[in-house]
Order: structure tokens, then sequence, then C-alpha cells
């Protein structure tokens, strides 16, 4: 049974995973549920007006876009990684966080890598489920590695062309 | 015949199973004329993750003055670049690096046993 | 040059303490093989047949001799005393250890090296004209907006899980010295008669198993634009591009698949649905990348100078280097001088420890401490003052650095091949060393003239064989190297790949082919024409005959 390792004020924590993950066979347990796209499709109208959450799946090959009037009313936004390899779900999250302006819970799931921290943090992911709580106090520490960012991404850290203007004296070097 | 290979992990040095031990020559290697054998020790090897990478098994023939890989990639493995005769084992000389640079042709180039996975 | 401010030294800093501890739970067991694979490509280290192999960033093919002076080091201490000058102007260790690979990423980091991303599916060492701030035919130094899409692209967290390595090459001048049609996305700059600057975008090219000229998805786009059109190029294929077959995944499958229209259509709804402000730099930002490029420090000399003349009259062997390893400079008195790393029956693109010394040193004393790398293996001092090059030439000279055959048959692209790689076929450099060899008389290889032979070991085509005026790809048949000629490649403006020329020869009869063909186009040739002229002319016709005429 997957831990669910969540990230607030920069430091990554356990927590008891409310959420259920339900795969499309079987029954709806009372609760609150993660279900794929296709159920949500099907069963979300439902689900959300009994009053609990609903966070829904999305498979790497299916658009977050399909959810964008849904979001609203979702706690959690999984993104699913087949693979490590598989980096889709890194722009979902993007789009999910920058384009369609999702607040909710962004959640990876399947094949993550702890090395993969500083990018999904990046990416707009607050959580992630992994088989190996022990790794909680070195997914704080890879997701701190990097003092500096160049590009803006969805976690809102300055990127360094923005430090170089706010710092003058950081821009003395450069140049013959 | 086979035997087995692999890299060294912390160096990359290829290297060749000889009873649990690995060593860095060839000439070295513990050859295998029995297949279970020979895949009881590659299931050993596999299991080493912190000294190998990716130990395999390769068909190893007789040729002129003893035995040699079978494939031309193999054979490159145990000796080293030929366009640097002094880096890589060849560079050490002697009896079995000749053996292995006069040897010639091959049936497969990769020389891996069970490259393509057999169901 | 631009030198790494805190902030640039920071990140390598913090790449290489992180890999450090990368490498630390490997070598302990705590990361498996499969996982700690991906991270150690992304620092550019591969496994190959006989060792790691480490490859270092050289962005937009620039070093300074510190920096040159440092990768002596690295050869020097850790590896065999040479290091090999790639196809994408990186260069290359090919007898590393893993335990040395973070004391050597530190020992780079000091000068401002790295070895960030030159692997794995991410994005690659951005590569740029060689002459970039030398040639009087670009628009722009080129260098500034890869400097810019450098620091973009580095640790860049949407596009570090691709659907497979991206490359990017930038030219601004009229003739396409970085060869960008051969890439993911290359990247053409020009300037409209307002002074204003824009791209032509050019998505999909690439060689191996399904080659491709890149087509232009975008005719102009405004450059301060760039980074958020590129961030679109990159979403969509993140997105969209093939993860169920390595071979089919890179864009230019993605673009065929789509067709040119349907993709750039794709790019431009993602483009305009981006909030640019937030990618593109401030202007600001690019001012400060531009000035570190500005020229600084040229003398005002008479175009002509009266030593490099008299050199050229004196000395013959001088007078064959000035013809076709010294090119024009913009600032009148000086010029680029390419330093060959393709002396004949030399590894080509290899140069020991000293060499680079000695390139360090000359750098320093005459081309104000700058040095660049060719994507066709050899160096090259960008700033030298005419009266500088006779100096020059000698020094080169004495350390084996002055061969004469720029664009001749002898300089000779060859990928490391099987006496290397591990995903090689057959090997590419005994091959290029036995066809330098037979043309090594100078004077034969200048009778032959520009004659670009560009051999690769296996269809990864890391030796850009389609792009070869004689192109050679070793394959294996039934376990003994056997060659594929092509003929009529081209990597630069009139982009075109190789027509195959024949069934595939044996290991030795290949210099015999190129003999042949040399023979035929002696023949054939009119007026000025090239051997890529000459075969565009004719054909594969005689050339086929000659090569396979004893068969029949």
């Amino acid at each position: 049974m997957p831990k669910l390792i969540k990230w607030r004020a920069g430091a990554a924590a356990i927590v008891e995973d409310p959420f259920t993950s339900v795969a499309d066979d079987q029954e709806i347990p009372p609760g609150d549920v993660i279900i794929s796209l296709r159920r949500f499709h099907d069963e979300g109208a439902r689900l959300l007006g009994g009053g609990r959450a609903v966070g829904v799946r999305i498979e790497p090959n299916e658009a977050v876009e399909d959810l964008a009037y849904d979001l609203p009313m979702l706690a959690v936004v999984a993104l699913a990684f087949p693979k490590f390899r598989d980096g889709r779900a890194f722009s979902a999250a993007r789009v999910l966080r920058e384009r369609l302006g999702f607040t909710g819970e962004v959640r990876a799931v399947g094949d993550v890598l702890l090395e993969q921290a500083p990018y999904l943090i990046r990416c707009g992911f607050d959580a992630v489920e992994t088989e190996d709580p022990s790794t909680v106090a070195r997914w704080t520490a890879a997701a701190r590695r990097y003092r500096h960012v160049y590009q803006r991404a969805a976690d809102g850290r300055e990127p360094a062309f923005v430090e170089r203007q706010r710092e003058p004296a950081l821009v003395e070097r450069v140049g013959i | 015949m086979k035997a087995l290979t692999a890299n060294r992990l912390a160096d990359g040095e290829v290297v060749f199973w000889r009873g649990g031990a690995w060593m860095e020559r060839f000439a070295d290697a513990e050859l295998f004329d029995d297949d279970a054998q020979a895949e009881a020790a590659e299931g050993h090897a596999k299991a080493e993750i912190t000294c190998l990478v990716d130990p395999y098994l390769i068909d190893v023939v007789e040729v002129e003055g003893g035995v040699a890989p079978l494939s031309y990639r193999e054979r490159l493995r145990a000796l080293g670049p030929t366009n640097k005769p002094d880096h890589g084992k060849q560079a050490a000389g002697g009896a079995d690096i000749e053996v292995l640079a006069h040897a010639h042709g091959a049936a497969r180039s990769t020389g891996r046993v069970n490259l393509i996975k057999r169901k | 040059m631009y030198r790494y401010d805190p902030i640039d030294q920071a990140m390598l800093a913090d790449r290489a303490a992180e890999f450090r501890e990368q490498c630390a739970r490997r070598l302990a067991g705590d990361l498996t093989e499969d996982q700690f694979k991906p991270l150690r490509l992304m620092n550019g280290l591969y496994l190959q047949l006989h060792a790691y192999m480490l490859r270092v960033a050289i962005p937009y093919g620039t070093l300074d001799s510190d920096q040159l002076r440092a990768l002596a080091r690295v050869a020097r201490t850790y590896d065999r005393g040479y290091g090999h000058f790639t196809t994408r102007t990186n260069i290359q260790f090919h007898w590393i250890k893993l335990r040395d690979a973070p004391d050597i990423l530190d020992d780079l980091a000091k000068v401002g090296l790295h070895a960030i991303q030159t692997s794995g599916n991410c994005i690659r060492n951005i590569t740029a004209d060689p002459h970039a701030g030398a040639t009087a035919d670009e628009v722009d130094d080129p260098r500034i907006w890869v400097e810019a899409m450098r620091q973009w692209s580095t640790f860049h967290p949407e596009f570090a899980f691709l659907p497979r390595k991206f490359k990017i090459a930038v030219t601004a001048a009229a003739k396409d010295r970085a060869a960008i049609k051969i890439y993911d996305v290359g990247l053409r700059l020009h300037r409209d008669d307002a002074g204003e600057l824009s791209f032509e975008v050019h998505v999909g090219g690439g060689l191996g198993r399904t080659p491709y000229i890149g087509p232009v998805i975008r005719e102009r786009l405004p450059a301060r634009h760039l980074l958020s059109y590129l961030q679109a190029i990159l979403r969509v294929f993140n997105r969209h591009g093939r993860r169920d077959n390595i071979f089919k995944a890179r864009i230019k499958i993605l673009v065929a698949a789509l067709g040119v229209e349907e993709f750039s259509r794709q790019v431009e709804e993602e483009w305009a649905k981006t909030d640019k402000a937030q990618v593109d730099l401030p202007d600001v930002e690019l001012a400060r990348i531009r000035a570190a490029f500005a020229p600084n420090g040229f003398e005002t000399l008479p175009p002509v100078s009266k030593a490099f003349a008299a050199a050229r009259l004196s000395d013959p062997a001088f007078a064959r280097f000035a013809r076709h390893n010294v090119m024009a400079h913009k600032v009148p008195g000086y010029a680029l001088v390419n330093i060959a790393l393709k002396t004949p029956g030399e590894t080509p693109g290899d140069a020991s420890a000293e060499q680079m010394e000695v390139v360090a040193d000359l750098a320093d004393r005459y081309s104000f401490g700058e040095a660049r790398v060719t994507y066709e293996q050899n160096l090259l001092l960008p700033h030298v003052k005419l009266d500088d090059v006779p100096a020059v030439h000698a020094e080169l000279a004495a350390a084996g650095l002055a061969s004469a055959n720029i664009g001749l048959i002898s300089d000779i692209i060859a990928c490391p091949g099987l006496d290397y790689c591990a995903l090689a076929n057959a090997r590419a450099i005994p091959i290029a060393q036995d066809i330098a060899r037979k043309f090594a008389d100078p004077e034969v290889a200048e009778k032959v003239g520009e004659l670009k032979i560009k051999i690769s070991g296996c269809i990864n085509a890391c030796g850009h064989h389609h792009v070869g005026h004689i192109g050679i790809l070793g394959v294996d048949k039934k376990g003994e190297e056997f060659y594929q000629l092509t003929l009529g490649g081209s990597g630069e403006d009139n982009a075109s790949l190789g027509q195959i020329l024949g069934p595939a020869l044996p290991a030795d009869g290949v210099t015999r082919a190129i003999d042949q063909m040399v023979e035929v186009y002696l023949k054939e040739r009119t007026g000025e024409e090239r051997f890529l002229d000459t075969f565009r002319r004719t054909g594969l016709t005689p050339f086929k005959e000659a090569v396979y005429a004893e068969a029949h």
C-alpha cells in the first residue's frame, strides 16, 4: 500500500491518505476516492453531489484540459507515471497549475524516482505516492537541491534573470 | 562454450567470471560447457549490483592457439581499441593477447547469448 | 565570451554535489543500475566497451584557455592523456572511472565546464556557427541566443524526460556552418530592413535510421519570443512524441507523421495560449548576455599583412596552410585560424593533453584567450592577427597540429565506432586512418579539393554519414565489418541526404573504392566543380560503375 508524501512549506512529510484509488472495475467504496477520467465522466457528477472529495487520475495519453470545467470541484488530480522515463505528466502538471489555475492537490502516482523530486515540485506537484516512506527526508533534501533556477515554472520560484535584476552585484563577473 | 563477462561498476573495467571472482584477463575466464552452470553463474553475478554492471554470457570458440570470444565485439572488449595498441588490456601483451588479436570472423557482432529473450 | 556569474557557478556546483550523492548511493547499492542509469546519463556518463565515457559540454563550441587547460588536466589525471572532440562540439573522455566522476565534475565546475544534459532524453548541448563573432556574414552573434537557450534548457523541469534526446543548432550567417537542417530544431537568424531580428525555425531534421532534412515550420519568429516558442515546440513534443518505440521517438517522426502544416498548427496553438512574458527573457537580461559577447580589444590594422604575405611567398607549407586553414575575419587585419585534428594516420578529432595546452597557450597569446570547436571535429582560433599567423603556424607545426587539410579529403569526420562505442556495429577510426593515409600527400589532397568524407560505425549516424559528400556507414554482415557508401550528401545550404552507391563493401575494399571514385571525379570534373558539384551533375552512374565494375 503506497504512502503519500506531501510537500508543505518547503518540506516533505508522510501524511495519511484520505483517498482510496478505485480501479474501473471495482465498486466505489464510501469516502473520498480517486477514479479514472473515463469513470469521472460517467459518475463524477453523482459522486460530487454526494458530498465527498473526488480526485481524477489522468493517464499520460489523456489530456488534463478535459477536466478544465470540473477542476474547481476536484480535490486531487493524480498524474500517472507508467515508467519514470515517461515525462508527459510534467507538462500536464504545468498546464493544470499555470494555465487552468488548479489549486487542489496534484499527485504523482506510479513509477516515480526520488531524483525527480526537484522537477516534480517545480512543475506543480505537491504530493507523491511512494512505496518507501523512509525516503521522506531524502525527498525534502532532493527538492531543495538547487539554490537557483533558470526558468519560471509552476512553483513560483524567481528565475535567475530576475534575481540578477534585483541584485546587480551578481552581474559584475560577466564578460571578457 | 560460454564465458561470463561484465563491466566493473566502480571503474568500468571489463571483467570475466572465474569461480565467483572477477578477472581482468579473458585468458583467466572460466569456460562453461554446461549451460545450466553458465546460467547459474549469471544469476549470481546479476545479484552483485554493488560490483558490476550488466553481466551477460558470451559465446567462446576454439581458435588457433587457444580460445576466443566468438564475436568481434567481445574480442575488442577483451583486447582494447584497435587504434591505440597501448590502451586497454592488449597493452600487457603476451601469448593470450596474441591469440585474441589473431582470431577472426564471428557469427554475431554483438556476441551476447540470449540478447533477444526467448519466451 | 560569456563568463559564468555566481548563479551559473552555483548551478554547476549544485549539480556536481547531487551527482556525487547519487554515485555514492549507486556504489553502496541503494540505487539499482536501472534507477541510476538515467541519472548518470543526464551527467553525460556512458558505460562503453572498455570503460566509462564522460561527455563534457562545450556550449556553442566556445572555450577559453583556462577551460582548455582544465580539459587537458582531466585527460592527464583521470584518463589516458587525450580527449576526443565530437560532431556536437563536445569533448569525450573514453577511459573514465565512475568513482572519479564526482571529482572530475568538481574540477570542471571550477572553470565553468560541466557534463549537464550531454546525454539522456533532454535538451542537449546547443551548437552554433563556429565563426560566430568573427565572421562578416552574420546578422548577429548567434551565441547570444544559444547562451539564452542554454540557461533556459538547463534543468528545465518539464523537459527532463522527453520521448527522446533533443538537439538544437543555430546560425546567423548566410553560409550554414552549423548544419542546422539536420537537428531537431534548427534556427537561422535574420535581420529585416528595420533592423529587427527574427528566427527561421526548422523542426524535425535528423539523421539515424530515418534521416530528414528539417522543414521550416515558421519563416519568421521575432527573436524576443525564442524561448516561449521553443517551449511550445517542446511541449507538443513532450506530450505527443511517441513513447512506444525508441526508434520512432524523435520529433522528426512526429513532424513527419502529422505533416509540417499540422505540426506547425499545434505549435502555434500552444504558443498562442502561452503567457509569453513568463517565458521570454526581458530585454535587460538579453542585453546582459549580449554585452558578454561584445567584441573587445581589436586593434585597427591594415587589411593586408606584410608578414603574412611574405610568409606565403617564402614557405610553401605555410602557403598551403593559408590556403586551406586560414579564413577571412570581419575585422581587417585579423583571421580565423583552423586547427585540423586530422593528421593523416591519427584518430580524427583526438587531441592530446599536450596539444590542448599548446592551443590554450596560443589562444592566450594570439586569440584573446578564446578557442572554438567545430562540428567537423576540428578546433579554431577565432581572432588571430594576420601578422601573427606565421608564428601560430610554426607552433602548431611543432605540436603536430598544422595539417593544412581543412575541408579536404583527409579532413574526415569519424565517430569513435566499435573501437569504443557500445552501440556500434563496425569500426570507423581505422577506415578514416586508412583513407587519410592514402591521401596524405598534401598536393594530392589539394588536387582533389573539397571532399567531405563522413564515417559512422552504426546507423545512429554520429559521424553524419548521411550528409557526407561521401558517406560511409559501418554495418555488420554475418559478424564481419562491411561498409555502405553513399554519395552526394551535404549538411550545409542545399542540404541533401546521400544516395546509396551499391552493396556494402568489406573493410579492405573501402579505400580502394574511395580512390576509384576520386579518379572518376578528376576525370569528369569541369571548371571549378568540387566533388559534390560533379556528383550532382553526373549522378551515381559513373561512380557506381567504377567501384562495382570488377564485380561483374
